[in-house]
């Protein structure tokens, strides 16, 4: 048992190298390991979906998939270059929603979002919830939403930064109840979260990877949650649309990207794999824990990321204009 | 030397700082600067590009009233600046496209004519124990996602 | 007594022999890879967290844990050594641990590092283990005032850190602070003096910066006269402290450990101060402040057991509250979840096993990395007598590789060339680089939080004075500052300055 573990860390890169060496079964694409590009740091939530699906999708390809951590401009800098990469079906691209907002966030993008990239599928669509320190006054949704109207000089909504969800659902909520309150931006999730647990700021929206564990040991209070169904780890939370804000539904949802010109047996290729990532078990664990599900098989088609993207694109482009507010 | 001598390297220093400040001044007049309640990018930026040119400007004057010996600069390294500063450069321009094992090798033997000991036999030497080294602890080892020979290369 | 059977069930968890084992693998693979020139604990980290993935849950964080203590004492390694510092910590253990293994003293360096290191560990995992909870709530009073008021007594501090002219040195602060404004505004997303690189949208690269200013240029300074003198190696002297030393470290040690412990807890930037505050109250308590800057051994033992120290209780915030204190711990966090734990607020009362047993490994890889690190010392130093015109290829290919490994982004490597320039020419105009580097990672931090206790008070200043805290720490940079231009001691400084001329 310890001789296993001990093997395995010691090995475990070694093991990288030898799918490399060992490779020959295949026919045809892929012949050498892939480079999955993912545009934020190592270890942060769409780095841990990155991973999941990377590791089940290598089993299948026969060829293992690194992943690379390009972080840096709100994920721009991994899509665009990814953008320019040769269009072979080895470097691939794993983004989230950012891709859509970054169209109108950045007014000066290096890449063209809609005609820079081919389709693998969608991975996981991420649900948010709305959460307030635990000694907010309001005591559901509808009352939240009144107490912000009637109290907007004074209360404070934190988010992790322009482009992050927290930001984005922040928009979402101010254009959906129609009032303007002081947003608060901060350098990431940790530090708006520690804030929010330290009293210092009234609420914010972010996504269940980072509230769920606050959530079940109380140290915050939920009030709503942002997916159209209820979630399954708070089934007595309720969903923004029974508190009557539908156009407050959204989701970080994560896609698989190639540059331009991949062929589609590349692409189709890696669809079929990763519907069958997203199938496993384990990811279906893994995802459960992170408050999240994977996308259903007719999603994770090229055809369905395309078609999410174009439209989230346009419902951003507006949302984003109203606010004003720009990343570059 | 009790009369106060004008330090050279001091009014250099000052200069320079004053310089900096000018540069960063200029790069903060494209942004807002706003209110000292409501603060604007530009905002504490002006503020402490003002407080190094003050700085600079204090430094220059003191170097004309010197009462400490001025100290000679020393030789300067041309051969190092020549040879050591563009290794990174030369690694980051070339890492992804011929690959990091050239990329490294190359770098790692511009690095060693940095110095004038080094003969180039011994540099060969030495960057193809550096490169053969990295490249079996970070690429093979530690699985870093690098391309160990790129696009470049014919092969 | 309920302390004692936590702790006893945490040993019991990280003393079985699997989890002994990859603590110490992680202690080495840490320690091999952060000694590497220029490849800092973020690096390390970054490099090696892959690995821990496929592990159990408690293995992974004790072999993670372990991986970031061995990366810090690698870190502490190369700055004595060959004045190259991979994290903000060691940059202060650069300035007199590099002078005192110029002198021949770099054994007694190390050997006061690990050991200052492993007091200090063991002090703050008993701290942690007892407070943890209480000192959970202490960090949440601290808001954005809390911070700003601390990092401008932070900042007043920092003109210690510079032995030669106090006014080069805050020119170098301001320099610094402007450096670290490089980036986009995170209140607006402004780009500034980015020059249009979307590259630096981020802002530089720490280990660029710190890389830079200090190695490549002493690098470059080693490189001047090279056929006249015979680079700095050829004595390497006693490797063991004597009596006198271990007298002389006692204090600085204590201290360092209070004050780390005390300000590691902080997760909003604490930390980065730790060892920059206890360089400076050595300096102020030290009966001759004129050694500092030239080798001065309490200048390398208070900020290690400060950096050390903090290093163990920034561990509260993560454990108690699932949140992370710095990006290492944000690499943890990562870990944890793909090992199916996402932490938080629960994740003692649900996994006790887990809680504990990281924290009885924290202090068995301390104990490991002393026990492994001083018979290392001797081999360490020896490295300085290899020929330095082969030694500086080594570094520079190593640097280039450790900056690009932690974002894959050239311009960072260009950064370090810039910087090294930067250093170098700095080096000849007799500015010195730590006070830079202090503004630079202040800076940042500085204007965040201004800016954000002004939004919060709706633009009322009052705030930082009205909140106790606050305005306690506003009394004491008052305070130090007074301290500072007090006649006498400026009196002091001068003989100090003169004497560092002639």
């Amino acid at each position: 048992m310890v001789i296993r573990h001990l093997l395995g860390a010691v090995s475990a890169a070694a093991v990288l190298s030898c799918a490399l060496t060992g490779a020959g079964f295949a026919q045809g694409y892929p012949e050498r390991q892939i480079t999955m590009v993912v545009p934020f740091a190592a270890g942060g939530p769409t780095d841990t979906v990155a991973r999941l699906v990377a590791e089940k999708m290598s089993g299948d390809l026969g060829q293992q998939i690194i992943v690379e951590n390009v972080g840096g401009a709100g994920g721009t800098l991994g899509a665009g270059r990814v953008a320019e990469a040769d269009a072979d079906g080895y470097t691939i691209l794993l983004h989230h929603i950012g891709m859509a907002t970054a169209a109108t966030l950045y007014r000066s993008l290096p890449y063209d979002t809609t005609n820079a990239f081919e389709y693998v599928g969608l991975v996981t669509e991420v649900p948010m919830v709305m959460v307030a320190r635990k000694d907010f006054e309001p005591v559901d949704f509808p009352g939240f939403i009144a107490y912000v109207k009637e109290n907007a000089d004074t209360v404070t909504m934190a988010n992790a930064g322009i482009g992050a969800a927290s930001h984005l659902c922040g928009m979402l909520f101010q254009s959906a109840i129609e009032t303007q309150f002081v947003t608060v931006p901060y350098k990431g999730t940790g530090p708006a979260m520690t804030d929010l647990l330290g009293g210092q700021v009234d609420f914010m929206c972010d996504q269940t990877t980072n509230t769920s564990q606050q959530i079940a040991g109380g140290t915050v209070k939920a009030y709503a949650a942002t997916s159209p169904e209820r979630l399954a780890i708070f089934p007595d939370l309720p969903t923004v649309a029974e508190a009557g804000v539908p156009q407050m539904e959204v989701g970080i949802w994560h896609g698989i990207y190639a540059p331009k010109g991949t062929s589609e047996e590349v692409t189709t290729r890696l669809s079929a794999s990763l519907q069958k990532a997203l199938a496993d078990e384990g990811v279906v664990k893994a995802m459960a824990d992170l408050g999240t599900a994977p996308s259903p098989a007719a999603d994770a088609t090229p055809a369905a990321l395309k078609a999410k993207l174009e439209s989230e694109i346009a419902r951003w482009k507006t949302v984003i204009e109203a606010a004003g507010v720009y990343a570059d | 030397m009790t009369s106060p001598t004008t330090d050279r390297s001091e009014a250099i220093a000052g200069a320079l700082l004053m310089l900096a400040a000018g540069f960063f001044a200029w790069q903060t007049m494209d942004l807002r600067i706003g209110t000292a309640l409501r603060m604007g990018p530009g905002y504490f930026p002006a503020i402490l590009s003002g407080i190094l040119f003050l700085l600079g400007l204090l430094v220059f004057l003191k170097a004309f009233r010197s009462t400490a010996t001025s100290e000679a600069m020393g030789a300067i390294a041309w051969r190092g600046l020549l040879f050591i500063l563009p290794a990174p450069v030369f690694f980051g321009l070339t890492v992804r496209g011929l690959g990091f094992v050239p990329a490294l090798f190359l770098t790692a033997l511009i690095a060693a004519m940095a110095s004038m000991r080094m003969k180039l036999h011994w540099a060969l030497l030495l960057a193809f124990l550096v490169t053969l080294f990295s490249t079996l602890v970070f690429s093979y080892a530690l699985g870093l996602p690098f391309r160990r020979f790129g696009p470049w290369l014919p092969f | 007594m309920e302390f004692l059977s936590n702790l006893a069930l945490g040993f019991s968890v990280a003393s079985s022999l699997e989890n002994l084992t990859f603590c110490l693998i992680g202690v080495l693979l840490g320690t091999l890879i952060g000694v590497l020139p220029g490849i800092g604990a973020t690096a390390t980290i970054a490099m090696l967290l892959p690995i821990t993935f496929q592990l159990e849950p408690v293995s992974s964080l004790i072999m993670l844990a372990g991986i970031y203590y061995g990366a810090q004492y690698g870190g502490s390694t190369t700055a004595i050594l060959i004045n190259m510092p991979g994290e903000s910590s060691s940059a202060v253990t650069a300035i007199d641990g590099y002078q005192m293994a110029r002198k021949g003293r770099a054994g007694i360096a190390l050997a006061v590092a690990a050991i200052g290191s492993f007091f200090a560990g063991t002090v703050s995992t008993f701290l942690v283990a007892l407070f943890a909870p209480l000192l959970t709530t202490v960090a949440l009073k601290f808001g954005s005032a809390e911070y700003f008021s601390l990092m401008v007594l932070g900042l007043i501090m920092s003109v210690a850190l510079a032995h030669g002219s106090v006014l080069k040195a805050l020119a170098m602060v301001v320099l610094g602070l402007l450096l670290g404004m490089v980036g986009s505004d995170i209140y607006d997303g402004t780009p500034r003096f980015t020059m249009g690189i979307t590259a630096y949208a981020d802002g530089l690269n720490f280990v660029a910066v710190a890389v830079g200013v200090f190695g490549i240029a002493e690098i470059l300074r080693n490189l001047e006269d090279e056929h006249d003198r015979q680079v700095l190696t050829s004595h390497v002297g006693r490797l063991w402290p004597t009596r006198e030393d271990f007298r002389a470290i006692v204090g600085p040690v204590l201290r360092g450990t209070g004050l780390g412990s005390v300000l590691g807890i902080l997760p909003g930037g604490g930390a980065i101060l730790a060892s920059f505050a206890s360089y400076t109250v050595e300096k102020k308590l030290s009966k001759n402040p004129g050694e500092f800057g030239h080798g001065a051994i309490a200048g390398v033992a208070g900020p290690e057991s400060a950096n050390n120290a903090g290093a163990q209780t920034s561990f509260i915030p993560l454990l108690t509250l699932g949140i992370p204190a710095n990006p290492v711990m944000a690499l943890m966090i990562g870990a944890m979840i793909i090992q199916g734990i996402v932490p938080g607020p629960n994740v003692a009362s649900e996994q006790p096993g887990l809680f504990w047993g990281i924290i009885a490994s924290m202090w068995i890889g301390n104990l490991m990395l002393v026990v492994l690190n001083l018979p290392l010392i001797g081999l360490w130093v020896k490295l300085l007598k290899v020929p330095y015109f082969i030694l500086f290829p080594i570094i520079m290919a190593m640097c280039s590789i450790g900056v690009y490994s932690v974002a894959s982004n050239t311009w960072d490597l260009y950064a370090v060339a810039f910087f090294g320039l930067l250093g170098y020419v700095m080096g000849k105009l007799r500015f010195e680089p730590a006070p830079l580097l202090l503004g630079f990672v202040l800076g940042p931090l500085l204007e965040e939080h201004l800016r954000r206790a002004l939004i919060l008070s709706r633009g009322d200043a009052a705030t930082f004075i009205n909140r106790p805290i606050s305005l306690t720490l506003l009394l004491l940079a008052v305070g130090v500052l007074v301290l500072v231009f007090l006649p006498a001691i400026r009196k002091s400084r001068d003989e100090v300055f003169t004497e560092s001329e002639g």
